[in-house]
């Protein structure tokens, strides 16, 4: 694909959330209005200012990551629209910034590229940590800044700017922030972590980073009481870990950890207890735990091949149908057509991601294209996993796709970055 | 450093791979089982949830509407302000019980056309209109209620016309039941209240039920002795208190047990208005079977007509009754196998106020898009002749003398010239069906009636059609008249 086909398919995306916005309408009683053009013209101009800025800054960029992310986040806007107008509203104001912040870092490593990034690697450290722990903020005080807890994690701030409070999850930053460090860690350290003793096991003081992010990890788990989150950040260190060194044992080790970890919690946790059940039997437990993803398995199964087109379903009988369950949603307007097609979206945009991370001519920006592409994909699978009931449910948002600030503003500043490595590999 | 990433790579994709497979699981192979649990209300809400068009009487009067119950989840509420009188005719549109009346035989013009079919899409496009049509119907709100008040629960039914034209005027079965009950929350417990009910609220008297019509049949067998010229109001019958079927151990007799003038002989014109048994049960003999049943079938009966609502053939039984001259004894009073719906009795009252032709009956007189343009109007038409007007006129001067001397004086109404026949079953088992067929004013007729009473009703052994089905008659005609 060209440049220009970018454009295209862009505008396409753009497109397809008009048209779903005026059948959402008709559907609803309404007619053609206002919104269908503000939608058509909010996300070209989101996507097309990316699209201009890649023309500008990193030409020799990948044409593909554009579309896709048009694509899955255009499917998002329809159900979000149809589920919530003011979400949709607010939406459409995330998307301009999210473009303009990917835009704003192209600009930022126009000239020395992502060498750039590198000097800052210890400040990304002590910021992703920062940000992980922001949540933990005592709720209330002078500062405009406060913890929240929501649904029963703690994940995130709010700042008060006076007319109006905004909602953030640091996490969703935290998790670029924390693989950007590691990349460029990991790309210099890469010789001990792999070399082999004589027992064939690696040094014991090599394995101190893996089992430190292993107890940060656990930390966000108790602590903010967030599984998803907390896997994962632990499943993106140990991958980059084992792409740096191609060493399997640190998968081994890291599958170990996270086992026992994962068994630690279940006894500890009740809150962990309850989504193992709903996930074993959330028919039995329906009236309880349950029911979320009770009714993303209704939705889903009503859709069935056709859907009941936009705006003629009840994804509003889910809980958090605009966020988490995103896909039970997406499944029952759309149908398995709609759904197969995102994922079909999602695993093109992971195997971009690897190929611009394979074509990758230097260490450090394979590893953080290999991370970027990881970690946006896994985390589409574990939630989409969660409501098709493969994985226990872990409460983290669809990248692109699910209503929030904070996750479309972080996964459009990871598509930037992987904008930029595909552009210097070019050049 | 290619080799992990590449197998990374490899392992996400493949990952989704397995999510396609579940997905398609979830949305296939297991997908009925999930759409159809109990416990997801998708289906239902989709079937009963979605906005339909308004049901208004002729005077305006809301019957049934949608009202949005979350305006932007485009939940409607079905509400029916009319409650139980009009329950049967308007019917309801339950998510666990399904559709009836004229909720389930309009449900295509009621509906919204917001399904967004294709047909659908293109109308949106094109500017059309989506929003669902609305049902002017013919009923008087204000008739309907008197006449529900007037059955004061007692099981029966009234069917009114206009003779003129076949508009339903009124229409009530009794008991009644509340159609809100059927769709909120407690609408199984509702539901399982009314099966168990002895009263049978939820069956339909009026257009369902059939009964026999006793001696209002006799109304269709002077027509049709009359029409061929075989009688005459005049023609001398043998005055007897009681009659031997030929050929079968039945006697028929008089309901008095007696002769009805002098024992010698009795006019057809005198027998109709004191209803003597063994005139009718000879008269009909006399006519056989093909005779009477094409006057019969002339009249409604064997027929299906549609009323905007189903409803039941009534049963002249030719076959048998050709070759059973007691039965046809029997069937000339209109007890044996000959059955009737109420609105059909109402036809014959209608049909002999119209100069002897039976309009088809109807209720919905039009069907209006959402700006007023009106999408399907029913015209007035004829269902057939029931017998000539000559033969009309005669039988109406009978059934007035019904009212001012015979059996059917308490349906007389003061200053207003009012046309009657009485009817009570007689059985061992069970107290007395009774019925008052009647149309008025006589000389320029604007409402015919059958009023059914079950068993009955309060006065139970002892009710008659002129004692019980008359003043209810009566009271309905007097109210629409002063109106």
């Amino acid at each position: 694909m060209t440049r220009t086909g970018e454009l295209v398919m862009s505008a396409a995306a753009a497109g397809l959330a008009a048209f779903g916005v005026t059948l959402v309408n008709l559907a609803g009683g309404g007619t053609i209005d206002a919104q269908v053009g503000i939608t058509f013209l909010v996300v070209l101009l989101a996507l097309g200012s990316v699209h201009v800025a890649v023309r500008q800054w990193c030409p020799g960029a990948s044409p593909h990551l554009l579309p896709l992310v048009g694509l899955l986040a255009a499917i998002g806007f329809i159900e979000i629209y149809r589920l919530d107008r003011y979400r949709a509203g607010l939406q459409r104001w995330w998307l301009l910034i999210a473009a303009a912040t990917a835009v704003g870092f192209l600009f930022w490593v126009r000239r020395r590229g992502l060498a750039t990034l590198r000097r800052y690697r210890y400040i990304f450290l002590l910021a992703s940590s920062v940000l992980l722990m922001l949540p933990l903020l005592p709720s209330t005080g002078p500062l405009p800044l406060h913890g929240l807890e929501m649904n029963g994690s703690r994940l995130w701030v709010t700042l008060d700017v006076g007319f109006t409070v905004l909602h953030f999850q640091p996490g969703e930053l935290a998790k670029l922030v924390f693989i950007a460090f590691l990349a460029s860690y990991l790309a210099e350290r890469q010789t001990g972590l792999a070399a082999k003793k004589l027992s064939g096991l690696v040094e014991p003081r090599l394995l101190l980073p893996l089992v430190l992010v292993w107890l940060g990890s656990v930390i966000v788990l108790v602590v903010q009481r967030d599984l998803g989150a907390s896997l994962l950040l632990f499943a993106a260190f140990v991958a980059v870990l084992y792409a740096a060194t191609g060493r399997a044992a640190y998968l081994g080790v890291g599958g170990l950890l996270f086992g026992g970890g994962a068994v630690m919690s279940w006894v500890m946790f009740d809150h962990v207890q309850r989504r193992v059940e709903a996930w074993l039997r959330p028919f039995q437990v329906y009236d309880d735990a349950g029911f979320q993803i009770s009714q993303g398995l209704f939705a889903l199964g009503t859709g069935s091949l056709s859907g009941s087109g936009p705006g003629l379903g009840r994804p509003y009988l889910i809980p958090n149908a605009t966020t988490d369950f995103m896909f039970a949603a997406v499944g029952e307007e759309f149908g398995l057509a709609g759904s197969v097609a995102v994922l079909a979206a999602f695993a093109l945009l992971a195997a971009v991601g690897f190929g611009i991370a394979l074509r990758a001519r230097e260490r450090y920006r394979k590893l953080l294209a290999g991370g970027l592409a990881f970690v946006i994909g896994l985390q589409a699978m574990l939630i989409i996993g969660g409501v098709l009931r493969v994985l226990p449910l872990t409460g983290i948002t669809l990248p692109f796709m699910s209503y929030g600030g904070s996750s479309l503003l972080g996964n459009m500043l990871g598509v930037a970055v992987l904008l930029r490595i595909s552009h210097e590999e070019r050049t | 450093m290619n080799g992990p990433l590449r197998r990374l790579g490899y392992v996400v994709v493949a990952s989704f791979a397995v999510l396609v497979l579940a997905v398609s699981y979830v949305q296939v192979l297991a997908a009925d089982r999930f759409r159809d649990d109990p416990r997801n209300e998708r289906v239902a809400i989709a079937r009963t949830g979605k906005e339909r068009g308004v049901i208004v009487a002729a005077d305006g009067v809301v019957l049934a509407e949608s009202v949005a119950a979350a305006e932007e989840r485009q939940v409607f509420d079905r509400l029916y302000p009319g409650g139980p009188p009009f329950a049967h005719l308007v019917g309801y549109t339950s998510r666990l019980f399904g559709d009836t009346g004229l909720e389930s035989s309009y449900a295509d013009l009621l509906r919204s056309r917001r399904d967004l079919t294709i047909s659908d899409l293109l109308t949106a496009l094109t500017g059309g209109d989506l929003r669902p049509h609305r049902l002017e119907l013919t009923l008087s709100s204000d008739l309907q209620q008197v006449v529900y008040q007037a059955l004061g629960g007692q099981q029966g039914a009234v069917v009114a016309l206009e003779p003129r034209t076949g508009a339903v005027l009124a229409l009530v079965s009794s008991p009644s039941f509340d159609p809100a009950a059927l769709t909120g929350a407690n609408a199984a417990a509702s539901w399982e209240a009314l099966l168990a009910d002895p009263a049978a609220p939820l069956s339909n008297r009026a257009t369902n039920e059939l009964y026999a019509p006793a001696s209002t049949f006799k109304l269709v067998v002077a027509a049709a002795g009359l029409d061929g010229s075989i009688a005459s109001p005049d023609t001398e019958y043998p005055d007897e208190a009681e009659l031997d079927l030929p050929g079968s151990s039945v006697v028929i007799r008089n309901f008095s047990g007696e002769p009805c003038e002098d024992g010698q002989t009795v006019s057809l014109q005198v027998a109709m208005v004191q209803s003597c048994n063994t005139v009718f049960a000879a008269l009909a003999m006399q006519l056989g079977a093909d005779v009477l049943g094409t006057a019969a079938e002339a009249a409604g009966f064997n027929r299906q007509y549609e009323l905007g609502v189903p409803v039941a053939t009534s049963v002249f039984p030719l076959d048998e009754l050709r070759n059973d001259q007691a039965a046809l004894g029997q069937s000339g009073i209109g007890e044996r196998s000959v059955r009737a719906t109420t609105i059909q009795m109402a036809l014959v009252a209608a049909a002999i106020a119209n100069q002897g032709v039976a309009m088809a009956p109807f209720v919905v007189r039009s069907v209006v898009d959402a700006d007023g343009v009106v999408v399907e109007s029913t015209e007035a038409r004829p269902l057939d002749r029931a017998m000539s007007p000559a033969t009309a006129l005669l039988i109406g001067q009978m059934m007035e003398r019904v009212v001012t001397e015979g059996t059917g004086r308490r349906g007389a109404i003061p200053g207003v010239r009012v046309a009657g026949k009485t009817g009570t079953t007689e059985s061992e088992s069970r107290a007395p069906d009774v019925w008052f067929v009647a149309f008025a004013p006589v000389e320029d007729p604007v409402i015919a009636l059958a009023v059914f009473v079950e068993e009955g009703g309060e006065a139970g052994e002892s009710a008659t059609g002129g004692t019980v089905a008359a003043p209810i008659a009566a009271e309905i005609i007097a109210h629409y008249l002063d109106n």
